[in-house]
């Protein structure tokens, strides 16, 4: 009986014929934060890993020629946070990715393994949610790219296979007339995992109609979600008249939360409509988009 | 420089102003501190445990022939090989591996040494046990039913060290403290009272969350000594434990304490030695186990919840005039993590300890159940009582509808008054210490809606006993302390050389510590109780004291011709008028140049003030100003105070750290910390879900200090360490009620129990 095989391979594809032929066996860490926690508390226990950290060129952060990002799997969520162009195209992604933890987490979790973590009570599922965040897959079968909202399957479970990777994140351009925010609620600690999060993005015409909306929402159930009911009551609807009360009927009855020690079930969905209706106001009440 | 009792000279107040070098903080910035967990022996052995999945059972089997086959496993115990060996600091009550039932999830069961941690965890995993399930008594409450099931029945078989136990009003009480003052028929004082006000009280289980878990390495020598380097804080108390449970004279074990990581309490209790020392016999080799914080906020030593029933009332004066409190205090599954004669918490009776109450009857019991043992957690039963205590003098003023300060101050002790549980103190700063509260925290100025201000005071006894301490004077100028006492982080050490070289009045960086295994060092009895800086600053300054005699005595020797009036002073041998003669590293290597070092040594003796006997005490007042959100229940403290008495500040930066870091402390019991408990095992078993504040959660404090120079210590020192988180919870819940009218009678007063409130459900179900 031993300690795990440690496994370093040098490019996206040896990492894939490592991961073939390791089967379930193998796991796969890039920064290692969440994965360490889970192994040290006995919840996974390999018999290898496979460390994608000496892998060249999977950190990149650069604007796609539409105008969007695309953020490889192994950027640190500092490097997102700090990122001058995240923080001009996406500005809240930036913002909501700095909520994560604290600086010394930032530093060493990637993007991409907080998503393939797959837990819903994370941050950047949240926010990404919200801006139609693609992601990119690589596989022995080859490579797909697929909506962030179809990759998460339940809690700590995506739709990634044994040997594929999540090798990058593609985020569309953000219009210059949406309104985008995030929510954090925290009651305990500045660096716990959120009671509740929300992130919304209101598409708004230069009359305030409100062409298109996304809510999504974190800590409230199994997966990272979207509140796709409260999405559609938002669309067409004003931003000077937005339908709050009914969105946190929607939002309070889409969420399906469990008690924790963050909070009851039922606390947790009535906050849940609490930090929807807060964001939506604070997004209503922002200066006008620019005609 | 002062005798015991007296009020330091300016000289001296000077040097003791000066921010400390730390005499360990090389050591730990640079890694070359070793921790327990950094020791290792040729050819140890690593130990891994089974602990029970259920909360009560009888044993049925257990078999470990698989266990056995696993490649590098060396030795597996089971009770059957320790049958009818327990331990414990004060009662011997917890098996080392149970034998015949289990009485909490993670009791444990077997032991395994292996020659890596992955050998013996996969050992462990192969261990069949068959346990049958009994009904497990879950909290206070169902443990003192008449009928309930009973832990413990036969405890006549228990060792208890030094003395003997007193009886117990029940089988499943482990301990009790009781205070009957004033009239015996308190029914009828109640009777008579203008004003009763009555209510439950709740606090959680809470972990002391030190950085360092504890660790511990076990070989036996050709001598057949046991050796111990043990994260204990007491090596004294462990090795009498050892010589009681096992029959052995004290002689056989040695206990080398080694640097200790964080303590808060939780560092006096040791679990895993006790398994280790036997897998050593077992195996011949060393032992070595470092416990997981799962286990350590599973298996090992929490605050004790407590489930408080008070009522107090009033005269026509609004001044106090009776006060029940029946403290339940949940001990777990064993009351061997407790030290003290009776087994319960000496602060468990301290719900109004600075104000004056004529009648009174307090009753703290801790209680078996079949939960994680209950034992000492930073300022042990003030907490939980000080939290019901203040709350319900709160819940009386606004019942008067009377200014909470107000009625506080009206109450509060003055010099020679006794305070709720007969306390009597040398020096009464109560008034002192919430006065200034109010006044830095502005305490009448109206206030925003949604926001309020609270405030709590704790008067704490400063501890005593008895303090051996030896020291060398080198003839290259170093002076040597010699102690086996620990240092866990709290700054004893520097307490003990600062002592010492201010009271001879030679330079601090002269003083070096060698800590010692116990054969090397008289008997001691560890850090805690308060009482550590208080005998440590008089033992050493005694020895600081005894060097310059020692000195001055022999300078004729030393400096030809030297005249009557020459002293040591400022690390120099001068003249009557203060003109230097000679540099003391020249005397002492002139003095020592063939002799052996000078040896010193003494033993400072401060006895405990008996019932009824003044005591030293400190004075805390804590005052808050919170902003409620009408929406979520949220809780953020907006600014805090912390009013203080605590004499003469021997180490300027170590003592600011106890005083806010026991605020930070009292922060997160205030407003987070809980352990969760479900079926009797506790959920939260990490620190990702047990959250503490850390300092991005701190708000504005300022700390007011009252100028008294009159504590037991040497200079007029007192005490720090528990101080100052106790009042933080009920100024909390006092502020929170003040800022939204939700009152929050159990701790910690989270968003989710202010939200309840907020929408009219109860707040304390």
């Amino acid at each position: 009986v031993t300690a795990p095989a440690w496994h370093r391979p040098a490019s996206v594809d040896e990492a894939i014929a490592l991961l073939s032929e390791l089967g379930e066996d193998g796991s796969v860490v890039a920064g290692a934060t969440a994965h360490t926690l889970l192994r040290k508390q006995g919840l996974v226990s390999p018999s290898a890993i496979v460390d994608l950290g000496a892998i060249d060129g999977l950190d990149g952060i650069v604007l796609t020629p539409d105008g969007g990002l695309a953020i490889g799997a192994l950027a640190t969520l500092r490097a997102v946070e700090t990122s001058p162009i995240v923080r001009e195209r996406a500005p809240m992604l930036a913002h909501a990715v700095g909520r994560v933890a604290t600086v010394r987490i930032r530093n060493q979790a990637t993007l991409g393994g907080n998503l393939a973590h797959a837990d819903p009570a994370q941050d950047p599922p949240v926010i990404l949610l919200a801006l139609d965040a693609q992601v990119d897959v690589a596989g022995p079968d080859g490579r797909r790219r697929l909506p962030l909202e179809d990759f998460f399957v339940d809690v700590f479970e995506t739709v990634l296979g044994p040997a594929e990777l999540l090798t990058s994140i593609v985020v569309p351009p953000v219009p210059a007339t949406s309104l985008v925010g995030y929510e954090k609620f925290l009651p305990r600690t500045a660096d716990d995992y959120a009671t509740v999060s929300v992130a919304a993005r209101l598409d708004v015409e230069p009359d305030g109609a409100v062409r298109d909306a996304r809510v999504a929402l974190g800590s409230v159930a199994s997966v990272p979600m979207r509140a796709a009911e409260a999405e559609a009551l938002l669309r067409g609807s004003s931003r000077r008249d937005l339908p709050i009360d009914a969105v946190v009927e929607a939002v309070t009855a889409a969420v399906d939360p469990v008690d924790d020690v963050r909070g009851s079930a039922a606390y947790k969905r009535e906050m849940a409509g609490l930090w929807t209706a807060r964001l939506l106001r604070r997004l209503a009440a922002a200066p006008p988009v620019a005609a | 420089v002062s005798a015991p009792g007296a009020a330091p000279d300016a000289g001296t107040l000077e040097a003791l102003r000066r921010p400390e070098e730390r005499i360990d903080g090389a050591a730990k910035v640079t890694g070359a501190a070793h921790y327990a967990a950094d020791v290792a022996r040729p050819g140890m052995l690593h130990a891994r445990f089974l602990a029970s999945p259920l909360a009560h059972a009888e044993i049925r089997s257990i078999d470990v022939s698989r266990a056995l086959e696993v490649p590098g496993v060396q030795a597996v115990l089971t009770g059957e090989d320790v049958r009818g060996i327990r331990f414990g600091r004060r009662l011997q009550d917890r098996p080392v591996l149970c034998w015949d039932r289990v009485r909490f999830v993670g009791d444990r069961l077997a032991a395994v040494a292996a020659e890596t941690v992955e050998a013996a965890e996969a050992a462990i995993a192969l261990i069949d046990v068959e346990l049958d399930e009994l009904p497990p008594v879950l909290d206070v409450d169902a443990a003192l039913a008449p009928d309930a099931p009973i832990l413990h029945p036969d405890p006549s078989g228990y060792a208890y060290l030094d003395g003997e136990r007193k009886p117990v009003p029940h089988l499943n009480v482990q301990g009790r403290l009781l205070v009957e003052r004033g009239e015996p028929d308190l029914d009828a004082v109640f009777a008579r009272a203008a004003r009763v006000v009555e209510a439950t009280y709740r606090t959680p289980m809470q972990h002391s969350a030190y950085l360092e878990p504890h660790a511990t390495l076990v070989w036996i020598d050709e001598d057949d000594v046991a050796h111990f380097v043990s994260t204990n804080k007491t090596p004294f108390g462990l090795r009498k434990q050892l010589s009681v449970a096992t029959g052995l004279p004290a002689e056989r074990f040695e206990i080398d304490a080694g640097y200790i990581g964080g303590d808060f309490g939780g560092k006096g209790y040791s679990v895993d030695e006790w398994a280790c020392y036997f897998l050593a016999r077992a195996t011949g080799r060393p032992i070595r186990a470092v416990m997981r914080y799962a286990e350590e906020l599973g298996q090992v030593n929490v605050r004790h919840a407590a489930l408080m029933r008070l009522r107090t009332a009033v005269d026509s004066d609004g001044r106090l005039l009776a006060h029940e409190a029946r403290i339940l205090l949940d001990g777990g599954a064993y009351a061997g993590a407790k030290p003290l004669p009776h087994l319960s918490l000496a602060g468990g009776t301290a719900t109004l300890a600075g104000y004056r109450v004529p009648n009174v009857r307090i009753e703290a019991l801790t209680v078996y159940t079949n939960r994680v043992p209950g034992g000492h957690v930073r300022t042990p039963g003030e907490v939980q009582a000080l939290f019901a205590g203040e709350s319900q003098l709160d819940e009386l003023a606004l019942a008067l509808g009377e200014d909470p300060l107000a009625f506080r101050l009206r109450n509060a002790v003055r010099e020679g008054d006794a305070g709720a549980a007969g306390e009597q103190f040398h020096e009464a700063r109560a008034i002192e210490v919430l006065e200034a509260a109010g006044r830095a925290i502005d305490w009448q100025r109206p206030r925003p809606a949604g926001r309020g201000v609270g405030i709590a005071m704790s008067g704490r006894h400063v501890g005593a006993g008895k303090f051996p301490l030896r020291a060398r004077l080198h003839a290259d100028g170093r002076v040597e302390i010699v102690t086996a006492l620990p240092d866990q982080g709290a700054g004893t050490w520097q307490v003990l050389r600062r002592s010492l070289a201010v009271a001879a009045s030679i330079d601090e960086s002269r003083v070096v510590l060698n800590r010692v295994p116990t054969s090397g060092a008289p008997f001691d009895q560890g850090v805690g109780g308060s009482r550590t800086t208080h005998l440590g600053s008089q033992a050493a300054a005694d020895l600081g004291r005894q060097l310059r005699e020692w000195l001055e005595e022999r300078l004729p020797r030393a400096v030809p011709g030297v005249a009557e009036g020459a002293a040591l002073r400022d690390d120099a041998i001068v003249g009557a008028a203060g003109e230097p003669l000679a540099s003391f590293d020249d005397v002492v290597s002139r003095l020592l140049a063939v002799d052996e070092p000078a040896e010193l040594s003494t033993v400072y003796e401060h006895a405990p003030h008996g019932p009824g006997e003044p005591g030293d005490y400190d004075f805390c007042a804590c005052a808050v100003e919170v902003e409620v959100d009408p929406g979520t229940g949220a809780v953020r403290v907006t600014d805090a105070v912390l009013a203080v008495d605590v004499g003469t500040v021997v180490n300027p930066v170590a003592h600011r750290g106890q005083l806010e870091g026991g605020f930070v402390f009292g922060l997160g019991g205030a407003l987070l910390e809980e352990m969760h408990v479900e079926d009797g095992a506790v959920t939260t078993l990490s620190l990702a879900d047990l959250k503490i504040p850390s300092v991005a959660d701190v708000p504005r404090l300022r700390i007011v200090q009252i100028p008294t120079l009159e504590g037991p210590g040497a200079f007029g020192a007192k005490m720090a360490g528990e101080l100052t988180n106790a009042p933080v919870g009920p100024a909390v819940a006092n502020a929170v009620a003040a800022a939204s009218g939700v009152r929050v009678r159990e701790l910690p007063v989270t968003a989710e129990r202010v939200h309840r409130g907020l929408t009219g459900r109860s707040a304390d179900s």
